[in-house]
């Protein structure tokens, strides 16, 4: 029985669905909702706004807070939100996912986010995560 | 004949000039406008004419380089308006898919495209452009680091540039003469503040005048088809165009952003990238103004997350030296929390947040769009045998 899932959001509809998809796949497992925040983007704003706070820490909280709210809102619609744990990285989200996954059983991933530029900037994380992920991996698309 | 084909190129012009005007708009007033400042059409209308400033002094140096030096012999007409569309679509990929695309290299490339194909480069001028191509971020990046790292924590904590409720300034009518006096809430801080920003603004606007005026015209001008006097006025009408229509947008876009960077810190990376971008244009250097920028954010949030000891660590008295190298290692465990209970005090490394090789794979983009520029325009001036 799997019972240590994770499940990186961006904000996006897609990971959403990987959200819904875990809840309903794995009834019995703890779920981590992950959100990684200052990625690179074209103007670097994000990254160098939470860099530049006087508490980066909080800065960084304030930007996943919406993730968390909404993966909160998708849980409670089954009635399992206690299962719900949440965590936050900072930079490259593919980086971030693969540090974790090891503390997890599997990791279930949307299958695409952003827009072209985002894709550009960080690249296709759910194939890299296939690639370097050292548990295995749902692609929920 | 000439009359059309002049037409068509200055169609094109207005269609490089409106593009320019709608993306560097959003840098010089996204911050601005961003915080409530002004109005995006004040905004559009200081940059209408601050451009102009700039394209009508400083641009001409630049103007002077790439309608003459680059190539050893004039651009044609046709030849004009060919490079005119390779940098037309360079702009349009760069707002269609949000990819930052220097208007001024990709500039630079399609005429050096046209010198390839006719043999005509002027390799001394292209390889002082290209040192400086390279000089330029490393010192946005280095000044920027500087800053962010010894700078501008003091600097935050003696400036804050708020925006209160209410209008600005408001007309005190109680004496013979009505005279301005402060509005609803303003204190004098934020009025120094604002103005502040405000001048700050009109100068980035200068330096995107004086960068990228010559850009949308100058092909135009090597052939002596259009004078440099009217080429720049069309460019700033043109530009003026895209900064009250499309800038609109753009100034979301980039503004919202931008608007993730604390206005003080903006203010800093527009006054850096604004001198270099100046500077370089005085010599006649074609510079991209968002490439100063960029790197100069970069530097800024780079020098302050590598900062040695950080608020929280001072705090617990953890001092530990090695943070310093916190850019280079990974932190691989962060706070696990439930919603809604306290924070774990695990440290989080904002070092993660400027990855070294996403910043090169990033800059790469820069190589990689004039790149392709020259190699269209060659590929182009080669099939169509234009010598």
């Amino acid at each position: 029985m799997i019972s240590r899932v994770l499940v990186p959001m961006d904000g996006s509809e897609m990971s959403e669905h990987a959200l819904e998809y875990a809840l309903e796949a794995y009834p019995e497992a703890a779920i981590t909702i992950l959100s990684v925040v200052g990625e690179p983007s074209s103007m670097w704003g994000s990254a160098t706004g939470i860099a530049l706070a006087d508490d980066f820490e909080q800065a960084a909280r304030e930007h996943a807070q919406p993730t968390f709210d909404r993966a909160g809102e998708l849980a409670s619609e089954v009635g399992r939100e206690d299962d719900l744990e949440t965590a936050f990285e900072l930079g490259h989200p593919v980086r971030a996912i693969i540090n974790r996954a090891d503390d997890y059983e599997t990791v279930v991933i949307g299958s695409h986010g952003g827009t072209v530029a985002e894709r550009l900037f960080v690249g296709n994380v759910a194939e890299k995560v296939v690639r370097r992920s050292p548990v295995p991996v749902v692609v929920v698309r | 004949m000439v009359e059309t084909v002049l037409l068509v190129g200055i169609v094109a012009s207005v269609f490089v000039g409106f593009n320019i005007g709608g993306s560097s708009t959003g840098i010089a007033w996204g911050p601005a406008v961003g915080a409530g400042l002004l109005s995006k059409v004040a905004a559009a209308g200081l940059m209408t004419f601050f451009v102009f400033l700039g394209g009508w002094t400083v641009g001409r140096n630049v103007m002077d380089t790439l309608a003459g030096d680059i190539i050893s012999i004039e651009i044609s007409l046709a030849a004009g308006v060919a490079v005119l569309f390779f940098i037309g679509l360079g702009i349009l990929i760069a707002n269609v898919f949000g990819v930052p695309v220097p208007t001024s290299m990709t500039t630079v490339g399609a005429i050096a495209g046209l010198g390839l194909a006719t043999g005509t480069v002027n390799y001394e001028t292209i390889t002082w452009i290209i040192s400086w191509w390279v000089v330029t971020p490393v010192l946005g990046l280095w000044i920027g680091a500087v800053v962010g790292r010894y700078i501008y924590p003091e600097l935050n904590r003696r400036f804050e540039i708020s925006s209160s409720e209410g209008s600005l300034l408001a007309l005190e009518r109680g004496g013979s003469i009505p005279r301005p006096a402060l509005g609803p809430n303003t204190t004098y801080q934020e009025l120094g503040g604002t103005i502040v920003v405000l001048i700050i603004g009109c100068y980035m606007a200068f330096s995107a005048g004086a960068s990228n005026v010559p850009n949308a015209v100058a092909p135009l001008v090597s052939s002596g088809a259009l004078e440099a006097d009217p080429a720049i006025i069309i460019a700033t009408v043109a530009i003026g165009l895209g900064g009250f229509t499309i800038a609109r947008r753009t100034m979301e876009s980039v503004g919202s952003e931008l608007s993730d960077i604390p206005l003080l810190a903006a203010l800093v990376v527009m006054i850096t990238a604004s001198t270099i971008t100046t500077a370089l244009s005085w010599a006649g250097i074609p510079i991209s103004l968002v490439m100063a920028s960029v790197m100069t954010i970069v530097g800024l949030g780079w020098g302050r997350a590598t900062r040695p000891i950080t608020a929280r660590e001072a705090i617990r008295g953890d001092t530990d030296a090695e943070l310093s190298m916190g850019a280079l290692t990974a932190e691989p465990d962060a706070p696990v929390t439930k919603i809604g209970e306290a924070e774990s005090d695990e440290a989080l490394d904002a070092g993660d947040l400027f990855n070294p090789r996403a910043i090169v794979k990033y800059v790469s983009m820069w190589i990689i769009g004039p790149a392709m520029s020259t190699l269209l325009a060659y590929g182009f001036f080669t099939a169509a045998g234009i010598s």
